[in-house]
């Protein structure tokens, strides 16, 4: 496959993805996001930092619209991010993947990716509404977060390069070992500092909610790469021979 | 007599080229839904852009549904 049409379905298939993301958040995360931000605002009411206010009103819907307009927007150019690691982790390991075809081949990826990039690093930070994250900490968050999925990515391949040097019957011992070196570092790592102010119902409902729309592109990003890998892979050479 | 015969070559060479261009796409986009405070645009605006956080609040309701720190 030329590099260019490489780039290509693998931008397009993370844009088609996120797009799919975007719109599933749309549709089911958003009503969450509502009532989290309604909760914030009494918050700032009663604590006296804002007041209930035409002004407040008019200047919330306008920062408000902007943000639920970007989540479609957002979505696509996260997707076309995640979407571009996916398609390198999928070239480099298209080969070694399991599956007698690229669609399957691809779903497996996105699969084992969803899991150790997305699940894993959700059991220890699962995602949160407003009102729940400090503004103070956002950067050690932000750090504790990227480091567990960086943790949990680069720990997946090192145990899968171990397993290749391990024969057949003995691979399952580089599972366990990957098992075992995520358990230790979820247990090692720091907690979330932010306190659970936040009703635990609505909590509990949006990281439902967030799980369904990231497991949207994971499903999506494996389907519509495979099939696009599928389509134009193969390069068809036709010779006459006299 | 002629025949046609048809062979199907399949390349798994990875350019370099493509995973470099790839992977600059993957932390920038990244950057930008899930940790950007203003910075980018302060390259422009100055500080202002910090108090502003346009791609912060046109990112921000993905930033909290795709589970990235937010406040």
């Amino acid at each position: 496959m030329k590099t260019s049409l490489f780039i290509i379905i693998v931008l397009l298939s993370g844009a088609f993805a996120g797009l799919i993301h975007g719109t599933v958040n749309f549709a089911i995360v958003e009503p969450y996001l509502d009532q989290a931000i309604g909760i914030e605002n009494q918050n700032l009411f009663a604590s006296g930092e804002e007041e209930d206010t035409t002004e407040f009103w008019v200047e919330y819907e306008g920062y408000r619209t902007w943000q639920k307009s970007g989540q479609i927007l957002a979505g696509m150019i996260l997707g076309i991010s995640v979407g571009a690691l996916f398609g390198i982790v999928f070239a480099l390991s298209r080969n070694a993947l399991p599956g007698n075809n690229d669609v399957k081949k691809s779903l497996i990826l996105s699969g084992i990716m969803w899991l150790t990039l997305y699940i894993i690093p959700f059991l220890k930070y699962p995602a949160n509404p407003p009102t729940v994250g400090d503004g103070e900490t956002v950067v050690l968050r932000a750090i504790l977060y990227l480091s567990f999925i960086a943790i949990s990515g680069f720990g997946a391949v090192g145990f899968y390069q171990l397993s290749k040097k391990l024969k057949d019957n003995k691979k399952i011992i580089a599972l366990v070992g990957y098992g075992v070196f995520i358990s230790a570092v979820f247990i090692a790592m720091p907690e979330n500092p932010d306190e659970l102010t936040a009703p635990m119902d609505l909590v509990n409902e949006f990281r439902f909610m967030s799980v369904l729309g990231v497991t949207s592109f994971w499903a999506s990003i494996g389907i519509i790469l495979g099939l696009f890998w599928r389509k134009l892979s193969s390069q068809k050479e036709t010779t006459h021979y006299n | 007599m002629s025949e046609t015969r048809q062979i199907n070559v399949s390349k798994s060479q990875v350019p370099k080229l493509a995973i470099i261009a790839l992977g600059i796409i993957f932390a920038a986009g990244l950057f930008v839904v899930g940790f950007d405070q203003g910075h980018i645009f302060s390259l422009v605006y100055g500080e202002q852009a910090f108090t502003d956080m346009y791609l912060h609040e046109l990112t921000h309701d993905m930033r909290h549904a795709a589970g990235f720190p937010c406040h």
